[in-house]
């Protein structure tokens, strides 16, 4: 697990409280060594759940620098909060205590199953973190004033602060190696979060049970307890299958977000770097770098196509290819159609993913159908002036449908006179039988063919195929949006070279009766699966 | 109270022998021991308490009105219809034909029915690729839209990719896994492998030979194939025979050509003629530009879709549910007692000609008040078949291909399964489907096979199949919503030795004094849409001929 840089400055002061408070006289001698053992816990604690709010946040919303700091910031401020109202605590100390343990145990310890929860269906994601972050701050920065205070009567003032820090700053330090080295790696976020709350728990019920002063309460707090370690038990039951579930071994980097759709797997992962989506653990984009992908699929198409008014997108329920095509301000309606209305869903409400398609998919000129495309092409009687074609590759005879002559035929039935279609074609250097096998099915279906290829690093090469009615194309027909990182004419131009490597190879044509493609498929990446 | 006391030992000792007897009848009722109590569904049949009106046609009313055609057809499978199309084609109007038709409604062994989920097959389910000199057929075909043109470049046919059968299409369950096509690979030893290139080898030879009479050695139809007597002469002795003289002995070879006659005949390699075991593979001979000899155009209802298309292509009157029992002859032709099943009365149909679109057995009984010269006294084999077809939730695949078009288990009585929604075209495989199990009773004598067929509960029928299927789908129980059971009890003909080229079949064809004709795929000795179709075309022109020739 390699981490984001995590510098670490613990703790402003929090004055200890002058407020007097009335402990009975001459306690037994462990129990002072009890709370200060209490310290180095609740201090091991907080700073991991401070971690675990920095990890989410730079998790599922990227920009670790950034989040970590606000986080951080955040997180210390609200422990100020919490000092400062710490005052306003009377009456039994050690009650309070446990109360707040209790509540500690169960908020920081939710923390991370209930943000990796609430990241699917909320909108506004960062409110719920920050709110939680501010919530525990506030929390655990009860927690040492008022231990301080209970400790109060027990030593002298300057060793008090001493011994309180002393644990406080180990527990800190603690908590920084054993989070990154042991409890992600060994427990994930959700177990790590889970454990520690119970951790607090624990720390409540020692108080609770070792302290006599408490047995006037012990009932009705002893069933508070009892039920809130069996609730973090249980969770962590849940989690340790939840966790297994998530950061699966095929996913290098931290899975934060995952969904099994009736049609696919869809599960995000996050580094530093990129952002990831894997569709039934295919890479379907980086973040990195799908803007080469997706001007490389759209933009030669319609700078064909200065007129164009509708496009029809079928797959691409990400939202990236609409992304691009938005950017031609003459576009009146962009109709799209992806199967799977948990991934449109996602595209759709989730805060990173609304930043990576701009809100794509919320553009009023937009209209999302989930449907099956091929009954979808089918059954509509419009017209497209461009149809991009973003199906997933033809790893299974289903798919392997949707590139049939008799779905290109049916495609034809919806392009506009002098309308393009492009076609999402695998990669030509390592599937290069699949790729002509496209390019010939496109033909044997009536339409004149563009082949082109763009570079990905994510991909490596891969390869679109343009289809149309006639051959009247340039690279340079009408002006391209401006902003683009990878299309130019010059880039348009280039794409359309094919190396020896890459160059054409006879092929059948891929028909429902033979599924020659789904064969030719399987073949050519067959070495490179693992 | 003693009698009450003795009353409850007695319950008592029954609930123990109850729960002692328990583990057995589970071990009973079906090994994988899911219950089946979840599964609705009924039996249904060619309408067998309708057909046996006619084994006692006295208790039918008599007449009570008549009606008048030119051209009455007694029977509405693929030989009927066909008839009633092709007389239309070729200039009746539709008021001069009727067709007349037992069951509820038209179709015969290609009968096909629809639920929720799904149409199904309930017998014929699919055309192979056809010769392309077998001209009507492909007319009919591009009529039907099933063919869409023919390439410029070859002269090929060109189908309607939709109708063709999507890949993949077969899939065998051996050794627990599912292998690609039915021809056993897995695991088969070299020298069997080398034995069933050989029979391949052999085929593909047979299938380019002609006779000293210029005709292809097999052809579909039967009656284009050579009458040279070395081929003829395959027709004598069974095909298992041969196959052991030939030294065509692989268990695995032998186990596929079983399968393959069984799949076609209802009967067994040892049951046919050798003619009718090679003609099987030989006689296919299908060409297209967009499809190769072995693929087959199929349709979610099976043959019922071409059947309603036969339908749709002709406009004269087909009347159902009812049962032509009684033929005289008039002085102006014929006369035809029809009796109405739903009104309950009889109705004289008088007809200058009349076509007997019905399997033989009925003709024979229908006949039975005409002179010995107008009957058809050939005795048929005809082995009984059950069909169930169960809709699922699912179902829980094995090991290896995908579920398929065609799924069989090797070694098994029946003869697999085919996936009514395998022409859908939808992204996923997940949701209900009907699946069509077939199982021909080939393994005893088809009159002994179909009296225990109707004994057969629709319990035991569904406890059967299940229990097959279960081998290569565990689990599938569960997975059922409905089973519906069709119990065919004639099934069709199996060309059984010197069937096809005997004297007597050739002369059961013939018509009977410019009034009678014959057309039905018991009189090709294989039962196949072509060989119907060619039935029903050839008494249509039989009948036009005799109009042109006699009565004007």
């Amino acid at each position: 697990m390699d981490k984001a840089p995590v510098r670490r400055v613990r703790r402003t002061a929090s004055g200890p409280s002058s407020a007097a408070t009335t402990l009975p006289a001459a306690p037994p001698d462990y129990r002072p060594a009890l709370l200060l053992g209490s310290v180095f816990v609740i201090a091991t604690c907080g700073l991991i759940y401070e971690l675990i709010a920095g990890t989410l946040a730079s998790y599922l919303l990227g920009d670790s620098v950034m989040q970590f700091s606000t986080i951080i910031g955040a997180y210390l401020f609200s422990m100020g909060i919490g000092s400062w109202l710490s005052r306003y605590l009377g009456g039994s100390l050690l009650r309070w205590f446990i109360q707040l343990e209790i509540l500690v145990g169960l908020v920081g310890g939710f923390s991370a199953p209930l943000l990796f929860l609430l990241f699917e269906h909320v909108s506004s994601f960062r409110l719920i973190l920050y709110g939680l972050v501010g919530l525990t701050g506030i929390l655990v920065g009860l927690e040492i004033p008022l231990l301080m205070r209970i400790l109060e009567n027990r030593f002298e003032f300057k060793d008090l602060v001493s011994r309180v820090f002393t644990f406080d700053y180990i527990g800190a330090l603690l908590a920084s190696l054993v989070f990154p080295l042991v409890l992600v790696p060994q427990l994930g976020l959700i177990r790590t979060s889970l454990l520690c709350g119970a951790l607090n728990v624990v720390v409540a019920g020692v108080a609770l049970y070792r302290f006599p002063e408490t047995r006037p309460f012990r009932r009705t707090l002893g069933g508070a307890l009892v039920a809130s370690l069996l609730a973090l038990t249980v969770a962590f039951g849940y989690a340790e299958r939840l966790q297994a579930y998530t950061e699966g071994l095929a996913f290098q980097d931290q899975v934060i977000y995952t969904k099994t759709t009736p049609y696919q797997r869809l599960v995000l992962t996050k580094n530093q770097r990129e952002l990831r989506l894997f569709l039934n653990g295919n890479l379907q984009f980086s973040s990195a770098d799908e803007y080469r992908y997706h001007e490389a699929l759209v933009h030669p198409a319609m700078q064909a196509l200065p007129q164009a008014r509708r496009v029809l997108v079928l797959g691409g329920g990400d939202g990236l290819a609409v992304r691009e095509l938005l950017k031609y301000p003459q576009l009146q309606h962009i109709d799209l159609v992806d199967l799977d209305a948990g991934m449109t869903h996602l595209f759709q409400h989730n805060q990173m993913l609304l930043e990576l398609n701009q809100r794509a998919l919320l553009n009023p000129k937009v209209r999302v159908t989930n449907a099956d495309a091929y009954q979808w092409v089918r059954q509509d009687t419009s017209r497209y002036d461009c149809i991009i074609v973003d199906f997933p590759d033809p790893g299974n005879y289903s798919i392997g449908k949707l590139y049939s002559v008799a779905f290109y035929r049916a495609l034809e039935q919806r392009l506009a006179p002098g309308g393009w279609a492009v076609v999402q074609s695998t990669s030509p250097y390592v599937a290069r039988r699949s790729f002509w096998c496209v390019a010939h099915t496109l033909e044997a279906a009536g339409f004149t063919t563009l082949p082109y290829h763009a570079y990905v690093p994510s991909f490596g090469e891969w390869g679109f195929i343009l289809a149309g009615r006639n051959r009247h194309w340039r690279p340079d027909a009408g002006p391209l949006p401006p902003g683009l990182r990878y299309v130019t004419p010059a880039t348009i131009r280039d794409m359309r070279f094919f190396p020896p490597d890459m160059n054409e190879v006879p092929t059948d044509v891929n028909q429902l009766n033979n599924q020659a493609l789904v064969r030719y498929f399987e073949e050519d990446w067959g070495p490179y699966a693992h | 109270m003693p009698s009450s006391r003795r009353h409850f030992l007695q319950r008592a000792a029954l609930g123990g022998a109850g729960l002692l007897l328990a583990p057995l009848a589970g071990l009973h009722s079906c090994a994988p021991g899911s219950s089946r109590s979840h599964i609705r569904g009924s039996m249904h049949g060619a309408n067998h308490t309708t057909g046996h009106l006619l084994r006692d046609p006295a208790q039918l009313p008599a007449p009570t009105r008549t009606e008048v055609v030119d051209v009455l057809i007694v029977g509405g499978g693929v030989a009927g219809l066909t008839a009633r199309r092709e007389l239309e084609r070729q200039g009746l109007r539709p008021e001069q034909v009727l067709l007349v038709e037992l069951d509820e409604q038209p179709g015969g062994n290609s009968r096909a029915g629809r639920n929720a989920v799904s149409a199904y097959p309930w017998g014929a389910h699919y055309l192979p690729v056809p010769d392309p000199r077998n001209h009507e057929l492909l007319a009919f075909l591009r009529e039907a839209g099933v063919l869409t043109g023919t390439d410029a470049a070859s002269g090929l046919p060109v189908y309607n990719e939709y109708y063709l059968c999507h890949d993949p299409e077969e899939r065998l369950f051996l050794q627990g896994h599912w292998q690609n096509g039915l021809v056993p690979e897995l695991g088969v030893p070299a020298a069997e492998k080398a034995q069933i290139a050989r029979f391949f080898t052999l085929i593909d030879e047979l299938r380019q030979t002609v006779g000293s009479d210029g005709r292809d050695a097999f052809r579909i139809p039967v009656e284009e194939s050579s009458r040279d007597e070395q081929f003829r002469h395959l027709d004598s002795q069974p095909f298992a025979n041969w196959l052991d003289e030939q030294g065509f002995t692989s268990p695995h070879l032998r186990w596929y050509l079983d399968y393959s006659c069984r799949d076609d005949y209802g009967a067994t390699a040892a049951q046919v003629s050798a003619w009718a075991g090679l003609h099987y593979f030989a006689g296919r001979k299908g060409r297209a530009h967009n499809a190769n000899g072995a693929d087959v155009l199929t349709w979610p209802a099976g043959n019922g879709f071409l059947v309603e298309q036969l339908r749709q292509q002709a406009h004269s009157a087909i009347r159902t549910d009812t049962v032509a029992f009684a033929l005289h002859q008039t002085p102006t032709g014929l006369a035809v007692d029809c009796y109405d099943v739903a009104a309950r009365q009889t109705i004289r149909v008088t007809a200058r000609q009349v076509i007997m679109a019905t399997p033989l057995f009925i003709t024979e009984r229908l006949l039975a008040g005409l002179p010995a010269a107008a009957r058809r006294p050939l005795p048929v084999h005809r082995a009984p078949w059950v069909v169930v077809n169960l809709t699922v939730e699912g179902l829980p695949q094995g090991p290896g291909q995908p579920l398929s078009w065609d799924n069989v288990l090797y070694g098994t009585d029946s003869v697999g399964y085919v996936d009514a929604g395998h022409q859908g075209l939808s992204l996923t495989d997940a949701g209900p489907r009907v699946v069509t199990w077939y199982r021909p009773l080939s393994a005893v004598s088809p009159d002994a096979a179909r009296r225990q067929a109707y004994q057969t509960s629709y319990d035991d029928w569904v406890r059967q199949a299940l229990a097959e299927l279960e081998t290569a789908h565990p689990g599938l129980t569960t997975q059922v919503l409905r089973a519906d059971v069709w119990v065919w009890g004639h099934g069709m003909v199996a060309p059984t030795p010197g069937f096809v080229w005997g004297a007597a079949r050739a002369a059961a064809a013939q018509p009977w004094q410019n009034q009678l004709f014959f057309a039905h795929t018991d009189l090709s000795g294989i039962s196949i849409f072509e060989e119907g179709f060619y039935q029903g075309q050839r008494a249509a022109r039989q009948v036009l001929a005799a109009r042109g020739a006699g009565v004007s």
